[in-house]
């Protein structure tokens, strides 16, 4: 019976929620007219099977690095007129991450902490334009990236999935993993909550938790699953995911984001100075 | 019947044999602090770098590190900032907790450097093992870093040489020269202790956080 009335004010409450919520922000439009079809596209690969180390653990790495591309919003397949995420969620909004994140995508993502050169955080490389490689020994998994301030994650690897106490709050979290057949599962936690989920403004609080599922699907194949525990942000745990390919023969560069950085303070947000959007301004402002 | 594990001891000592030093897995190193990598030597500068290192030294102003850039070669081997040493099949990284969250990668598997590399930050490092010490080799820095806290400067021609030796489980004696033809008349080496610090990892210092704030 009990259960029955708390039943009864949850679904109420969403009811509520679904009838207060303001429309959720609409894609801003692509950054580029689209490019003449097949024009700078690469030769293609043929993929093999999964590759492994020689105590059977999926192999992340070899001669090449991973590159996601953009891909602006976690929760949308399409974004600013390219290939975003796997799939669309119905996010589990609360109202203040609704609020934010139309607050983001009308304002073009001006006070993006990415384009102060702050770390992009945990999920948000998986969507990102930067290149990244994994190297796995016996008891971590190292990440390094060629984008932001060039910068690394280290994955300790602990079948007990402890994490240390009192974690100091971070961009990156700290993060615990394990391997289960093929698949690398890591438990973050930790967070500072400044960090988006994405360039469109998913918003995270500091009791972000997630939980990450990497399976090399084939030597060329990377599926990112992550699944988005937020109580302080959302409603209830959400997925997203991600494909990532793998650019056999590429290697990092040094990139300092910090390097003469003088962009961000001219970010000012106006959807009217976005070339893509001068033709449409007129019909969304009304 | 039983020759298999003695074949197996033999087989892991001769692997053992073969495979190159641990440099450091399951910790972390710990240099000292050293704001003046020359120490007692007088780093045989030419005019205009002596001129330099007194204006660096007096002003602090050019200092790029403390904008969050990255301290370069050698200068973050001389913070007391934890590292961590990764030893893959082809490369070493080294993971640094401070200057920047950056990492550094040396080739390990006999390439050159470039013929004309794009002046960076942390250069393009190549290695080798002689016996237990491992040898680094960088050029193709920007001249936009010091040597160190004091302020020694460097131009692009930078060319160091590094020398990492294991001496014990706990402590690698790091020596390195400094040979940049356009700052100083002859090259010069220096060297230090670094610590390894057993079970501890890495934490995360975002040095941009405190410059904002």
């Amino acid at each position: 019976m009990f259960r029955r009335v708390l039943a009864g004010i949850a679904l109420a409450l969403t009811a509520c929620f679904a009838q207060q919520n303001p429309p959720l922000a609409k894609d801003p439009g692509a950054f580029l007219p689209p490019a003449p079809a097949g024009r700078g596209r690469a030769p293609k690969q043929v993929a093999g099977p999964t590759p492994h180390l020689a105590d059977g653990r999926p192999d992340f790495g070899g001669n090449g690095a991973w590159y996601p591309g953009f891909n602006g919003n976690v929760a949308e397949p399409t974004w600013k007129g390219v290939k975003s995420a796997d799939k669309h969620v119905d996010v589990p909004w609360l109202p203040w991450t609704l609020a934010t994140f139309n607050e983001r995508v009308n304002n073009l993502s001006k006070d993006d902490p990415e384009a102060k050169c702050l770390p992009v955080g945990v999920p948000r490389f998986m969507f990102d334009p930067y290149p990244f490689q994994m190297i796995q020994t016996r008891d971590q998994v190292v990440f390094v990236f060629e984008g932001d301030n060039y910068l690394w994650r280290i994955v300790n690897i602990d079948p007990a999935m402890k994490h240390p106490k009192n974690l100091k709050p971070a961009w990156l979290g700290d993060s615990v993993g394990h391997y289960e057949g093929d698949t690398l599962v890591v438990d973050v936690t930790g967070f500072n909550g400044l960090a988006w989920l994405d360039q469109a403004g998913h918003a995270t609080s500091n009791r972000l938790h997630l939980t990450e599922r990497y399976t090399r699907a084939d030597s060329l194949t990377l599926k990112y699953e992550v699944t988005i525990d937020d109580p302080g942000a959302y409603l209830a745990p959400w997925t997203a995911s991600n494909t990532v390919r793998w650019r056999p023969g590429m290697e990092l560069m040094e990139s300092i984001c910090q390097e003469n950085e003088k962009s961000s303070v001219h970010m000012i947000g106006t959807p009217d100075a976005h070339p893509a959007d001068a033709s449409k301004a007129g019909a969304s402002k009304k | 019947m039983k020759a298999w594990w003695i074949g197996a001891l033999f087989g892991t000592t001769l692997a053992m044999a073969q495979a190159p030093p641990d440099l450091g897995s399951g910790g972390v190193w710990l240099p000292r602090n050293v704001s003046d990598i020359a120490g007692k030597i007088d780093p045989p500068f030419l005019d205009w770098a002596k001129q330099r290192f007194l204006e660096n030294h007096a002003s602090k102003q050019n200092d790029t590190a403390s904008r969050c850039l990255p301290p370069g070669v050698p200068r973050i081997m001389f913070q007391a900032r934890p590292f961590e040493i990764v030893q893959t099949g082809n490369r070493i990284l080294f993971i640094y907790e401070g200057g920047a969250h950056v990492w550094r990668q040396v080739w390990m598997d006999g390439r050159a450097h470039p013929k004309n590399p794009n002046p960076n930050w942390l250069g393009h490092s190549t290695g080798k093992w002689d016996a237990e010490t491992l040898l680094v080799d960088s050029v193709g820095f920007n001249d936009k870093t010091w040597l160190d806290d004091m302020g020694h400067p460097h131009t692009e021609q930078l060319h160091v040489t590094e020398r990492f030796t294991r001496t014990s489980p706990a402590a690698m004696k790091y020596e390195v020269t400094i040979d940049d033809p356009r700052a100083y008349a002859r090259t010069w080496t220096t060297s230090s202790t670094l610590t390894f610090k057993r079970g501890e990892r890495l934490g995360e210092d975002i040095c941009l956080d405190k410059l904002s704030k």
